[in-house]
């Protein structure tokens, strides 16, 4: 059952990813290497909120084109800008505003020349049709209230054989229904 | 669930790679969760299930080299 619109859920997590503040690694030191952490933007470590590690699983091959849905301030972008090298290419998508200007900022002062970055929903995937090798993402498919949307539009912007690795949030035994109606619980 | 969306898409040679539980420490790293809300959850959630409240995967999965209708936009 959906406890939130998807305008009720959108707003929610505008909010919330456009106000959140972070000074630590405590995230980020859960799941990247301090071999990863250590080269990266302070500010893309500080910020990093996923729940897992994509870049790890997705099997980036120098070239590729990647896809990071819901790329936050960019610690997956850039990983992964470094995977596929100066003749690939990586796009973050994220809605957020703070969080696409965060990202732009963290690939810019990492020096990553093959990072764009842009603004949108991951439910409507700004790219055309088979334009991209890999498609990553990392605790933002919970938030979206058309899970099935989000991966209808990746399978849509893959070419033939491309791949996806998808690092989310699952229940697997149902929560107190006053739990799952807290505005706080969808945007975690 | 989620696999099944992945399934039902068109995604061939789904596989969860990792499955790790979220307990309410976990919870507790996140800046997007105020200490308030943390002890909502310790109220609201019996103790038993206070180091598993979810599950975070690592699914990975591949576009099929050829699919029957193209998904609709």
């Amino acid at each position: 059952m959906a406890h939130f619109t998807d305008d009720q859920a959108r707003a929610i997590i505008l909010d919330a990813y456009g106000q959140v503040r972070s000074d630590g690694a405590a995230v980020a030191s859960a799941f990247y290497t301090a071999a990863e952490l250590e080269t990266l933007p302070s500010d893309a470590v500080a910020m990093a909120l996923g729940v897992g590690h994509p870049v790890r699983h997705a099997a980036l091959r120098a070239g590729e084109t990647v896809l990071d849905l819901g790329c936050g301030a960019g610690i997956d972008t850039l990983l992964a800008a470094r995977a596929v090298g100066p003749a690939g290419r990586v796009i973050g998508l994220d809605m957020t505003p703070e969080m696409v200007e965060r990202s732009r900022r963290n690939a810019a002062s990492a020096g990553m020349v093959n990072v764009e970055i842009r603004p949108g929903p991951i439910e409507e995937i700004p790219l055309p049709d088979r334009s991209v090798d890999v498609v990553i993402s990392n605790g933002v498919l919970n938030l979206s209230t058309r899970k099935s949307r989000v991966l209808a539009e990746s399978l849509r912007v893959l070419r033939p054989g491309g791949r996806a690795s998808i690092a989310d949030l699952v229940l697997e035994d149902a929560l107190p229904e006053d739990v799952l109606k807290s505005p706080a619980a969808l945007a975690g | 669930m989620l696999l099944k969306k992945f399934f039902n898409v068109g995604f061939v040679e789904i596989e969860v790679v990792e499955r790790t539980a979220f307990g309410l420490d976990e919870l507790g790293r996140y800046p997007l969760f105020a200490p308030e809300f943390l002890q909502f959850l310790r109220d609201a959630i019996p103790t038993v299930r206070h180091r598993e409240l979810v599950f975070s995967i690592a699914v990975t999965a591949r576009r099929p080299e050829a699919i029957a209708a193209a998904p609709a936009r």
